[in-house]
């Protein structure tokens, strides 16, 4: 023991001093998580609240306590996973014996192929590069287009990926099915028919068509089938959603 | 009096008073070492807290209490296309680590010589045993991937199961159908044959053509205004680092979400 040694000096094994609260005076965790403030606090009250909200859904009528849930994950639903994915990589496995690739010669600058392509799933993205032929002229700028024909192109893409991002921040409400919806079923359907119809503009030069005609088509098409899914969706709906509401109404009528 | 500190709560005797097998001592002992270091138990806590919470209280799901089967059970085969689409992710995977052992993206030049990149992709498909094929069940989990992918998205619009509290991994889902594409590309790249440089060309004047930062992204992307060994070597970085870690990380968010929201049904 050395003479300057105190009792409140602090000690590199944590003894003496009074940095480290007794444990009586420690708050435990949940005092701490109700002491504290600003954002944390709000954190807890809102997770107390949806723990309330959990707790009030479980003991509503239609929540139900089951000691086995519908479909055993173990052995039943593991079987028929592995059975359904065996399946799937022995087709991954049969199309690569089957069809494998070919190698194409080595790249050369100097010699531009007749016809240059990417894989057929960027074909969508292939074709919209090649809608020049909508890129506005200007009167005002005296006939000049605002953006080169490539930058049009480009545009596009990010138009179409951004559309169907904000998909469902445009579309709400709970319909799920078509039926309930054929505008928006319509839409989807315009939306399918136009990815093949630009697919098939962007390899126009390996289509047996006249250039301009497939160039109306790719936008004729998208608009006839959308009518088409429109008026026979609005026409089954009745008949459909009738029997559907139905069946609800079997299951749970009205108090 | 002992030396020795005392065991609080004394394990050792409490595991000393039961009649333990082997095999639950060891247990218990590499329990108890563990968890005096990393408090193991309190994460155990939590895992048997969440397995209860998983399994014990579900709510019926909507075809169930509504007897639905009949009515749209021609949709479910199309319910699987996410999980196929991630088992081709992971036959791709597997067959593309297999084939990162054979191939250098190296010497990429464009005067119509074979190139190192170029004679090491004819390696695998001519010397190699099995090669051919390897390369060949890459590419088709490739393209059915991106097939799958895309009908995936089909079904997800047309089942309306993006809605309400789904927004979230829609955005998700098209990030990832994006990152789906720039993989497919990047690959179509690497045998540096003639379809891949002019792809590459396709690439560097859709890049060059970006308004404002068209110049960056090119040489961010393709190291250059024209095709070079840099190019190459940052497709196949993109393609074997970058890609495949943000792409399985964000698959399994995906997942995890669908996990955490349940499968939207058509009501």
């Amino acid at each position: 023991m050395s003479t300057n040694d105190t009792d409140d000096e602090v000690r590199t094994d944590g003894s003496g001093g009074g940095i480290v609260a007794p444990d009586d005076e420690t708050p435990t965790w949940s005092e701490r998580k109700q002491r504290s403030q600003g954002l944390s606090r709000l954190t807890y009250e809102y997770f107390e609240r949806s723990r309330r909200e959990d707790q009030d859904l479980r003991q509503q009528s239609d929540y139900v306590e089951r000691d086995v849930l519908a479909f055993p994950a173990w052995p039943h639903e593991m079987i028929r996973n592995l059975a359904l994915t065996s399946f799937f990589v022995g087709m991954i496995l049969f199309l690569a014996a089957t069809l494998p690739p070919e190698m194409p010669n080595p790249a050369n600058s100097a010699v531009t192929p007749a016809i240059i392509l990417p894989d057929w799933y960027l074909y969508w993205s292939f074709g919209l590069l090649k809608l020049g032929p909508l890129n506005p002229d200007l009167s005002i700028l005296g006939g000049q287009k605002l953006m080169a024909d490539r930058t049009y192109g480009v545009l596009a893409n990010v138009v179409v990926v951004g559309f169907v991002a904000i998909v469902p921040f445009i579309n709400k409400g709970s319909a799920r099915r078509p039926v309930e919806q054929p505008f928006w079923a319509a839409v989807g359907m315009s939306g399918v028919i136009f990815s093949l119809t630009i697919a098939a503009l962007s390899i126009k030069n390996l289509i047996p068509m006249d250039s301009h005609l497939l160039f109306d088509l790719t936008f004729l098409v998208p608009i006839v089938s959308a009518t088409i899914t429109y008026a026979v969706l609005k026409t089954m709906r009745e008949g459909y959603m009738f029997d559907l509401n139905r069946r609800y109404y079997r299951l749970r009528p009205p108090k | 009096m002992s030396l020795e500190r005392k065991d609080e709560h004394d394990h050792k005797g409490w595991m000393e008073s039961r009649e333990l097998s082997p095999l639950e001592s060891i247990y218990l002992t590499t329990l108890i070492w563990l968890d005096k270091r990393l408090r193991v138990v309190d994460y155990l806590e939590i895992l048997e807290d969440l397995y209860y919470k998983v399994n014990m209280q579900m709510p019926k799901s909507h075809t169930e209490q509504y007897n639905l089967d009949n009515k749209f059970w021609y949709w479910y085969p199309l319910y699987a296309l996410g999980s196929f689409s991630t088992i081709a992710y992971i036959v791709a995977a597997i067959s593309g680590a297999l084939l990162g052992f054979y191939y250098a993206p190296a010497a990429a030049a464009a005067d119509g010589s074979p190139t190192v990149a170029y004679d090491s992709v004819m390696l695998i498909m001519g010397q190699l045993n099995l090669g051919y094929f390897l390369r060949s069940v890459h590419r088709w989990a490739a393209q059915v991937m991106v097939a799958a992918v895309f009908l995936h998205m089909l079904r997800v619009y047309f089942t309306g199961a993006y809605k309400e509290p789904r927004e979230l991994n829609w955005l998700i889902g098209i990030i990832l159908i994006s990152l789906t594409l720039v993989f497919g590309y990047t690959g179509y790249l690497l045998p540096w044959s003639q379809l891949s440089f002019w792809a590459g060309q396709i690439g560097v004047e859709m890049s060059l053509s970006i308004p404002l930062i068209g110049e960056w992204v090119a040489q961010l992307m393709f190291g250059g205004f024209t095709l070079s060994q840099a190019t190459l070597q940052r497709m196949y970085i993109l393609h074997v680092f970058f890609l495949p870690f943000i792409t399985t990380a964000l698959i399994a968010v995906h997942i995890g979400i669908v996990w955490m929201q349940g499968i939207a049904e058509p009501h």
